[in-house]
């Protein structure tokens, strides 16, 4: 049976699971840890990196690295999002060709969904190394406020990875999978996701049957783990500037270094009382010295700096509840997602609001990639049952006379579901009506997203507001919406089906699968001829090694000296094969280097 | 570039501390004529012959031709260029090489002073107590011209910067073709020419030091301990290139994170290397 994986697709880093004979599996990469940032950057020498080490020199190259992608991932380029994310980002975002967001790195273009996808590769590469086999099936978590468009992305980033994305599901109930896996638990709970950019709050309900049902969701895609570190990077600037009169931020070595070390401190005082910020010759003086920045910083600054940041997550916990019509009682429990949520006033404040001690019992940094290995397990094993409800993650409706968003099936509303009401004609002897389908919670139409239009022709003359027109909006099991509008008095119907758009065309989506095929082929055969040649290297070092020993032994016969020949041919052969970076030579005189090897430890070990 | 701006470039001599930042310039083989050199160096027709090593430093006469410069107030150092041909550079590394024990100016045995690559913002590079294994051909240079006197040591206005940046490029002196491609560039940004001979001296720069410090794969590690590491002297530019040597990123790795071109983080490395603060595994 093929392995699918489960992929935690965050805002600042992912994470991949497995399920294992039974048993949620997290896999590590290959620097041992089990998440990786979800970063991409392209280097002056047009090299791609990935992960931590496009993070490494996310300062150093800002405009070349992509960071936080997820925040852009199935928006339009008028949205309110794209336009916060193009002044604040360091990378520029440009409008793409069917109104979506590209992405420029050194010159070049790139679909959102195209970014993410190389972060997926990433993750498929991770888990590929992991199980010796390939992968080519996935459940991809995404935040429950996502809307059609972006889940469509995001599966359009999984295909262009070369996975057959068999299921989107919602991060807080992934992380309710994980929570609930083993155990038969029917609760209301909530999900408390304070992440490295983005915070979430939801309320499920885990029914009986493991079903799990999504009631409210709601959150702040611009506050996460980033800021407090903001709010340290700041401090140290400050305190520097103060000792030294120099502003660090001018500086990108000095920033980067910061950066990281205000990431460190902060995930250090989660669990001690103060730590100390070394970073000798952050900077140089005017006077041609370097100077060093070393201060210590405890918890309670920190909490002082980030009090605000997690008022703020209190303050849509309120709401989302306030919301969902339900009291601090009707939470049964509070699950912690997230590595901020390490943080003990956080847990503190969690504690505070909900009147409740929050569940440790998940890892917060892995429940969610976990949960989605789940799913996927069971999606592939007849024998579990498991029942994801989804719920609408945002309002449906029309748009009516005056700009105004008329909503027909309410955000959180659980899926399949119907619904109808009745329009009529605004002007005088109207004879057709545009059905503007949108998505959104404002009042106003335009603050919403558009899905679709169509316009309902041949109604009846009459004076305005005689006309009856009845609008329904059905969304089946799979999340399709279609809409249909009806002249009440003639029958005559028109209808739409609202598909999801990432952006991007078929031909693009193709195009960019061929493109990520071609790096990864390019990959694994960089790959390869690398562990070739660190093979035929270390076996040629040790022949080295043994060579004026053996020489002196076999000197005296011209058999000895004609086999020293022999060897020295295959070492230089080695290197000829080697400098021609030609993997299958490489691979082909490995064999010859290792006899040669084996020789010449059988002559030393027997005059020894 | 107007002729006029060119002319008013000079320089003056470089201190004899200062021989250790031309010490450092990578010569390089090809194209540089070896026997043409030597004889130059330690030949009797050299015009710097008959004078003492030691003696200060001269002016020498502008051309006969040339207008006498209108008097300027003071340059600032990035105008100033120091000028010598590669007989003046030799010589002074020869120097520099034999003084021993290290001069007030040179730094202390765990110093990485201001390690930077030309393409920087000018600062010396100092290097201190560099073990040099010269190439057969540096070795047969430094053969001949450690026969000779050293010339002497002069300050000369450019006249064409183009010309000696050629010059320098047909020495071998790539370091110093490439300040000349800089200053050229800085001033006419469109020079294809002066473009072209940067980017060649970059690569071959480049090339120089990668061979230098061993198969790009290799990891290197710090060797100071923590505690001495504030007491060491380095610019916050190695300071960065050393925040980024964690024991398991290998150089090819540190090259693409950190953010500055090939060229001066490889110099840093190097440096670093040859000061004993890094050290492979």
């Amino acid at each position: 049976m093929e392995k699918v994986i489960g992929i935690d697709l965050g805002t600042t880093n992912s994470c991949v699971a497995i399920v294992e004979n039974g048993v949620p599996t997290v896999i590590p990469n290959r620097g041992g840890y089990k998440t990786t940032p979800s970063m991409v950057a392209v280097t002056e020498a047009g090299k791609r990196l990935v992960g931590h080490i496009a993070k490494r020199q996310a300062i150093t190259n800002a405009e070349n690295t992509v960071y936080a992608a997820k925040r852009l991932i199935g928006r339009k380029w008028n949205s309110p999002q794209v336009k916060n994310a193009v002044a604040t980002s360091s990378y520029r975002i440009v409008q793409g060709p069917h109104a979506d967001v590209r992405i420029v790195l050194r010159e070049k273009e790139y679909g959102v969904p195209e970014i993410s996808a190389m972060v997926l590769q990433e993750m498929k590469v991770i888990a590929e190394d992991y199980l010796g086999e390939g992968v080519t099936k996935a459940v991809i978590t995404v935040p429950a406020y996502f809307n059609d468009n972006q889940r469509q992305a995001t599966k359009d980033a999984g295909e262009i990875a070369g996975l057959d994305v068999i299921r989107i599901i919602n991060e807080p109930t992934s992380a309710a999978l994980s929570y609930g896996f083993g155990k038969n638990v029917e609760k209301t709970i909530a999900v408390y996701d304070f992440g490295g950019g983005t915070f979430d709050i939801s309320i499920l309900e885990i029914g009986s049957s493991a079903v799990f049902k999504v009631i409210a969701t709601a959150g702040d895609t611009f506050l996460g783990g980033e800021d407090v570190d903001a709010r340290i990077i700041d401090w140290l600037v400050q305190g520097f500037k103060e000792e030294h009169g120099i502003d660090l931020r001018q500086d990108r070595m000095a920033l980067q270094r910061l950066k990281d070390a205000a990431e460190k401190a902060k995930c250090e005082l989660s669990s001690v009382r103060e730590t100390e910020v070394n970073l000798p010759f952050i900077i140089s003086s005017g006077r041609n010295e370097a100077l060093h920045l070393q201060r210590t910083i405890d918890r309670k600054t920190l909490e002082e700096l980030s009090a605000d940041l997690i008022e703020r997550t209190v303050d849509i916990c309120k709401q989302t509840l306030a919301d969902a019509h339900l009291e601090k009682d009707d939470i049964e429990e509070v699950v912690l997602v997230g590595g901020m949520t390490r943080m003990p006033k956080i847990q503190q404040a969690v504690a505070d609001f909900f009147e409740r001690e929050p569940c440790k019992g998940v890892h917060p940094d892995e429940s969610v990639a976990l949960g989605a290995g789940i799913q996927g397990s069971a999606l592939t094993d007849d024998k579990q049952e498991m029942v994801l409800l989804d719920v609408t993650p945002h309002a449906l409706g029309i748009m009516t006379q005056g700009g105004y968003f008329e909503e027909l099936i309410p955000q959180n509303t659980t899926v399949p579901t119907h619904r109808t009401k009745i329009f009529t004609t605004s002007r005088e002897n109207q004879t057709a009506v545009k059905i503007v389908v949108m998505q959104g919670e404002s009042e106003r139409a335009e603050e919403n997203e558009l899905l679709g239009e169509f316009i309902l022709t041949g109604l009846r003359r009459a004076p305005k507001g005689t006309v009856e027109i009845e609008v329904t909006f059905e969304i089946n099991a799979d999340g399709i919406v279609s809409v249909h509008a009806k002249d009440l008095e003639t029958a005559k119907e028109q209808s739409i089906e609202v598909t999801a758009s990432s952006g991007l065309t078929r031909e693009e989506i193709k195009d960019m699968l061929e493109g990520a095929k071609d790096y990864m082929v390019e990959r694994r055969s960089t790959e390869e001829f690398e562990a070739a040649k660190q093979e035929a290297e270390r076996i040629v070092g040790e022949i080295e090694r043994l060579f004026p020993q053996v020489e002196q032994i076999v000197a005296a016969s011209d058999f000895g000296r004609d086999a020293i020949e022999k060897a020295r041919a295959i070492v230089a052969k080695a290197r000829s094969a080697i400098a021609k970076r030609d993997v299958g030579a490489v691979k082909a005189e490995i064999e010859g280097l290792s006899r040669t090897h084996r020789m010449f430890k059988g002559v030393v070990a027997k005059t020894h | 570039m107007t002729d006029d701006r060119r002319k008013k470039r000079s320089a003056k001599p470089p201190e004899p501390s200062g021989a250790a930042s031309e010490n450092d310039r990578p010569t390089v083989n090809p194209p540089f004529d070896v026997e043409a050199f030597a004889r130059f160096a330690s030949g009797p027709s050299s015009p710097q012959h008959g004078l003492p090593a030691a003696e200060a430093p001269t002016r020498r006469p502008p051309p006969p031709a040339s207008p006498p410069p209108p008097p300027e107030p003071a340059e600032t150092r990035e105008r100033q260029i120091t000028l010598t041909d590669e007989a003046e550079l030799e010589a002074a590394r020869v120097a520099s090489l034999r003084s021993d024990p290290p001069g007030p100016g040179r730094a202390s045995p765990l110093s990485i002073a201001d390690a930077r690559a030309p393409s920087s913002p000018s600062m010396p590079v100092v290097n201190a107590d560099r073990s040099v294994t010269p190439t057969s051909i540096e070795a047969a240079v430094l053969g001949a011209i450690g026969s000779s006197r050293a010339p002497e040591i002069t300050e000369r206005t450019i006249d064409d910067p183009m010309a000696e940046m050629r010059e320098r490029f047909s020495l071998g002196d790539y370091t110093g073709a490439l300040e000349m491609s800089e200053l050229i560039l800085a001033e006419e940004p469109s020079d294809l020419e002066a473009a072209e001979c940067g980017e060649n001296c970059r690569s071959v720069l480049e090339q120089m030091y990668a061979a230098r410090l061993g198969p790009l794969e290799r990891v290197p590690m710090v060797v100071v301990p923590r505690t001495q590491m504030r007491w060491l002297s380095m610019d916050h530019r190695a300071g960065f290139i050393l925040s980024l040597i964690d024991g398991s990123s290998s150089v090819d790795l540190i090259l693409d994170v950190c953010g500055m071109p090939k060229l001066d983080a490889l110099r840093i490395l190097h440096e670093l290397v040859q000061q004993k603060i890094v050290a492979f595994r």
